[in-house]
């Protein structure tokens, strides 16, 4: 993803270029540093390579190391079983790892968005500036706590929790409900998937906000004012003018979300509990593609089959984020995600 | 993409005033970024520069320093904490890096040679060791408990046999008070709860013993023995020994297998551990004569009944006592047999701690700081009572002592 997607710098020339004379927001907009376009264009087309090139030699080394090693249809299917005595009778199926990386990185993007929409709104519309000011150093602070922190943190202070007190309450609420009828021994630890989609949850929220908050912060004053002119309450200035401008940038905020969420490793091996299983509730403990390759990787020297079922998660993982960004780019790619932050 | 962007767009009109107001900014802090990645590059070259330096010119002058690497077992690595620096106090120019990684990292990095010693509680089979030219060479002897989490019997030894424990794990008893659990421990209160088996997710010789004891004690068990193997749907994983403990804190009901270096802090939990069945106790065996507490002289006893040297040449062995009354399996390392051994057995999960040195290393002088440290280990490493039993290990028996001592003959140095 082009880190033109979160600059908002990239946001000045998206609505001059197509319509002329946008009134600038140009005050709020830091100089880019690297302007001088000269050396920029010179620079640009081999710089523009490395990635490229990067991406082609993780491939190719990763499809090396699987020894192209066909486990079949069983490969998707649930058995997991690498049996070190007997290789003979092991299998190799990540279904259950899919679903569990399925079911954590969807249920956090959507707290995620829901969360993030909310804190963007109050940031730019409601919230004083000083206020607002220190809350948005703070979300953006937040992105910056390294992984393995939100996994000690849920492991440490938040798993006895859940397991003693909010999982049980839950599961008497909500019982009811389907995914929160859990037995008294699927959350006895308090690791399990409600912990590791929340501690994804709040992983996620400050990409998703910044992503938001700056977009809404590109709307033209001058559009917001007419809008108050006209009469209309904050309320319908937010509905009818901000959110609009801002729903473009939905598409890329999902995006980055899903693509953090789908790949956090760390955090989530230390709270979702690591059993094999298709999850019967949101209490149950799973594991995930991540979580798997990080906890599996070190047996795998000794286990060949192993590692390279282990090289083929990495690839297919690896293939899932390729197609998340290239569909992203390539349905929302002109508007969402090089132009953050471009309203209607 | 960005420079796209650029490149389609007419430069807007005021960006000469814009620029004109922030180009000192902008260039200085490019300048101070391009300083920063430049000092931090020279500070890289320069410590691998002065690594190098301390690897190539250790053999001539005493004042440089040597770095001895690490990684493996968390079950090592609270005992090579204390070897390591106190081996540094007498040799202040040897420091020694230890790394809480599990075995089969230590196992897998002392294959790619990325470190000078692999620790692991699994023995590498001596078809594996001669393919990455690894000695196996045990250094200490430990021995695994089973913990559990019962509200109210911490203090109880629970009575459990190879069979139970082989059970509970591979899903034929589910309760705590199970008849054949309950016979084995008469007069005990035991919960009518299921129990939670904890394994351990990552790679771990501690996973190695455990299936090995599971694998030897119970026709039933599924699947087979390794560092890594399937478990029950039902049973959370945990990372590390450390892990173990703090999740079975966690989770009442559950029991958990753990390396005897984490029992004290096992025990400031509040978990209790079991007194397991002998090799007379694992067919249904009720009498709690035969059930052993791992005690210092209870694993010790091992070594005294000779067992340590029906060891294979390699000296890779596990003591997993699993089998039936009369016809106890001794497990031993791959191209060992399995003598029947028909007295009582001691504690029935005893291992040895393995370090991973290579026979090819690339650096002959350096591996000279390697053999030494290893044979310091050996000898005042090993001493009874000092620094061992602060992890309640054992020492090495004599025997094991003096195969250590010709493997590493092995060993090619230069001074």
């Amino acid at each position: 993803m082009s880190d033109g997607g979160i600059r908002p710098g990239a946001a000045q020339d998206g609505p001059r270029s197509r319509r002329g004379a946008v009134p600038a927001t140009r005050d709020r907009i830091p100089p880019n540093p690297f302007s001088r376009r000269t050396l920029l264009r010179g620079l640009s087309s081999p710089v523009g390579w490395i990635p490229g090139i990067f991406l082609v030699a993780i491939v190719g080394v990763l499809l090396l190391s699987s020894h192209f090693q066909n486990f079949g249809l069983g490969f998707f299917g649930p058995a997991w079983n690498p049996n070190p005595t007997d290789p003979s009778v092991a299998t190799y199926g990540i279904l259950y790892f899919v679903i569990g990386s399925a079911v954590t990185a969807g249920f956090a993007l959507v707290l995620a968005m829901l969360l993030s929409l909310a804190i963007a709104i109050s940031l730019v519309v409601f919230l004083p500036s000083p206020a607002s000011r220190v809350l948005t150093s703070l979300t953006d602070l937040l992105a910056g706590i390294p992984s393995v922190v939100y996994g000690i943190w849920g492991y440490v202070i938040l798993a006895p929790y859940f397991s003693k007190q909010l999982d049980p309450a839950l599961s008497h609420a909500l019982g009811w409900l389907p995914g929160f009828g859990g037995s008294p021994t699927e959350y006895a630890g308090g690791t399990g998937l409600i912990l590791a989609i929340f501690i994804l949850t709040i992983m996620v929220v400050p990409l998703t906000t910044a992503l938001l908050r700056e977009s809404l912060r590109a709307i033209p004053r001058e559009q917001v004012e007419s809008g108050l002119a006209l009469g209309a309450t904050r309320w319908e200035v937010l509905r009818r003018v901000q959110i609009p401008w801002a729903r473009r940038s939905i598409p890329s905020a999902v995006l980055l979300g899903f693509g953090r969420a789908v790949g956090e490793t760390v955090a989530v091996f230390m709270v979702i509990g690591n059993e094999v299983k298709l999850p019967t509730s949101l209490f149950s403990g799973s594991s995930t593609m991540a979580t798997l390759m990080v906890g599996q990787f070190d047996s795998a020297f000794e286990y060949p089959d192993l590692l390279h079922a282990l090289v083929e998660v990495a690839l297919l993982l690896l293939a899932i984020s390729l197609v998340v960004n290239l569909v992203g780019l390539r349905y929302f790619g002109s508007r969402g995600i090089v132009r953050v932050g471009v309203g209607p | 993409m960005n420079g796209n962007d650029e490149r389609k767009t007419p430069p807007p009109d005021d960006e000469l005033t814009r620029r004109g107001t922030s180009k000192r900014g902008s260039t200085v802090s490019v300048g101070l970024a391009v300083a920063l990645a430049v000092v931090l590059l020279l500070i890289g070259i320069g410590g691998g520069y002065a690594l190098e330096k301390g690897y190539g010119g250790s053999s001539t002058s005493a004042g440089s320093s040597v770095t001895i690497t690490e990684t493996g077992s968390t079950l090592i690595a609270p005992v090579m904490s204390l070897w390591g620096p106190n081996y540094t106090a007498l040799h202040p120019n040897v420091a020694v890096t230890v790394g809480f990684t599990g075995s089969g990292t230590g196992i897998s990095s002392a294959e790619s040679g990325t470190v000078d010693i692999g620790g692991t509680d699994a023995y590498l089979t001596p078809s594996t060791a001669a393919q990455y030219n690894l000695i196996n060479v045990p250094v200490a002897i430990s021995a695994q408990l089973v913990f559990y989490n019962l509200p109210g019997l911490d203090q109880v030894h629970l009575h459990l046999n190879g069979t139970i424990v082989a059970m509970i794990y591979g899903g034929a008893i589910t309760t705590w008070n199970n008849p054949l659990i309950q016979a084995a421990n008469p007069g005990v209160n035991l919960p009518d709860q299921t129990i939670i088996p904890l394994h351990r997710s990552d790679g771990s010789g501690d996973t190695f013993m455990f299936s090995s004891f599971c694998y030897l004690s119970w026709k039933g068990w599924p699947n087979g023995y390794g560092t890594t193997v399937k478990w029950l749907a039902s049973s959370p994983g945990y990372n590390g020994n450390g892990g173990m403990v703090s999740g079975l804190q966690n989770t009442q009901y559950g029991i958990a297998y753990i390396g005897i270096s984490y029992e004290t802090e096992a025990l400031g939990y509040g978990l209790g551990y079991a007194a397991l069945g002998d090799n007379l106790a694992n067919a249904n065996g009720t009498n709690p004569a035969n059930y052993i507490l791992p005690s210092a002289t209870n694993i010790s006893e091992d070594a005294n009944l000779g067992l340590l040297n029906l060891a294979p040449p390699s000296v890779a062995v596990s003591l997993i006592l699993g089998g039936v009354p009369g016809a106890t399996n001794l497990q031993l390392g791959a191209g060992g047999t399995n003598p029947t051994v028909s007295d009582p057995t001691p504690y029935p999960i005893v291992n040895l701690e393995y370090l991973l040195i290579s026979t090819h290393p690339a650096n002959p002088s350096h591996q000279r700081y390697v053999v030494e440290f290893i044979q310091w280990i050996l000898s005042y490493g090993n001493e009874p009572g000092k620094q061992l039993s602060a992890v309640s290990f054992l020492p090495l028996t004599p025997a094991v002592i003096g195969y250590d001592m010709e493997a590493l003959q092995q060993v090619p140095v230069s001074s």
